[in-house]
């Protein structure tokens, strides 16, 4: 399972095999949550909570 | 096989994320709190008044800290499993490509126009608007990774030093001309040139930082999952 000579398509190819359309849809959600928490989310209370981590961490959207 | 990359780079943000919830709790929280102090109690809550309690936004920041390493970690073990053929370098190298890029892309970027800032900092924008800024410039950072990996693949066959040169190139054009053309957004009236630049510099350091460690974990687990692999093979030799 080195893989060294297979190409980026193969690896869709394989991917798309491999993953159910739920499971994408399920880390895709995920990952959109977390993104819109952390970073874009300027509700009073979740603002005032991560405010440190959003300077420390150099996020604009603040 | 994707699973594989997934949870790989899971484990490797929590890797990164332990570390950096670390450094959240014993470096940033109390920098960041010294800073709003310093300036006439800075506070984002109207009239003056907080709305929570500082050790709540003190806990909730280093667990925002870790959630944000976790999912970098999530995210690169997805690029770095569809991208890994096409990127420089070979083993590990590839990863620390990836994190590099990913690096350049959603950080470096971005804070070449609009740099990160410490409370009290007055802005030149409204927060729609640096947020679309922010986007744009995101994208922006992904077409020069693009094109310097692409460069460099291109040049690699005829000379490695010359593809290294080529691959550099656009990164190191963006970082010198960006911050030249574009104007200062942000300000710190109440805070000495050294003490921003000094934040900044933290700031950079510990992103860049959260990447390297992703990368430095992801490829310690490949190789050790490979080692496992070839060793419960070897007792039914092949051919």
């Amino acid at each position: 399972m080195t893989s060294q000579s297979d190409t980026v398509a193969d690896r869709i190819e394989t991917a798309r095999a491999e993953i159910a359309p739920t499971t994408a849809l399920a880390i895709f959600g995920f990952g959109a949550a977390i993104t819109f928490t952390l970073l874009v989310l300027q509700e009073p209370l979740a603002h005032e909570s991560l405010h440190n981590f959003r300077h420390a961490a150099g996020i604009v959207c603040h | 096989m994707f699973f594989a990359y997934f949870k790989r780079g899971l484990l490797a943000g929590g890797v990164a994320g332990i570390a950096y919830g670390l450094f959240m709790a014993t470096v940033a929280n109390p920098l960041v709190g010294y800073l709003e102090h310093a300036q006439h109690g800075h506070s984002h809550a109207p009239e003056g008044g907080t709305v929570v309690a500082e050790s709540t936004t003190a806990l909730v920041s280093v667990g925002g800290g870790l959630l944000w390493a976790l999912f970098l970690g999530g995210c690169f073990g997805i690029a770095l499993y569809f991208l890994e053929p096409a990127l420089p370098g070979r083993g590990a190298a590839k990863g620390f490509v990836l994190a590099a890029s990913g690096f350049l892309t959603i950080s470096v970027t971005p804070w070449l126009v609009l740099p990160p800032f410490a409370p009290g900092a007055e802005q030149a924008l409204s927060t729609d608007i640096r947020f679309a800024l922010y986007g744009g410039l995101v994208v922006l950072g992904g077409a020069i990774a693009a094109t310097s990996v692409l460069a460099y693949n291109r040049i690699e066959p005829q000379s490695r030093g010359l593809a290294a040169v080529a691959g550099a190139t656009p990164v190191v054009a963006t970082v010198v001309v960006l911050p030249l053309v574009s104007p200062t957004l942000v300000t710190h009236p109440e805070l000495s040139a050294d003490l921003v630049v000094a934040y900044r510099a933290m700031v950079v350091l510990s992103q860049g930082s959260i990447w390297l460690l992703i990368a430095a974990t992801f490829g310690w687990l490949q190789r050790r999952n490979l080692l496992e692999s070839t060793t419960t093979k070897s007792p039914q030799p092949t051919s």
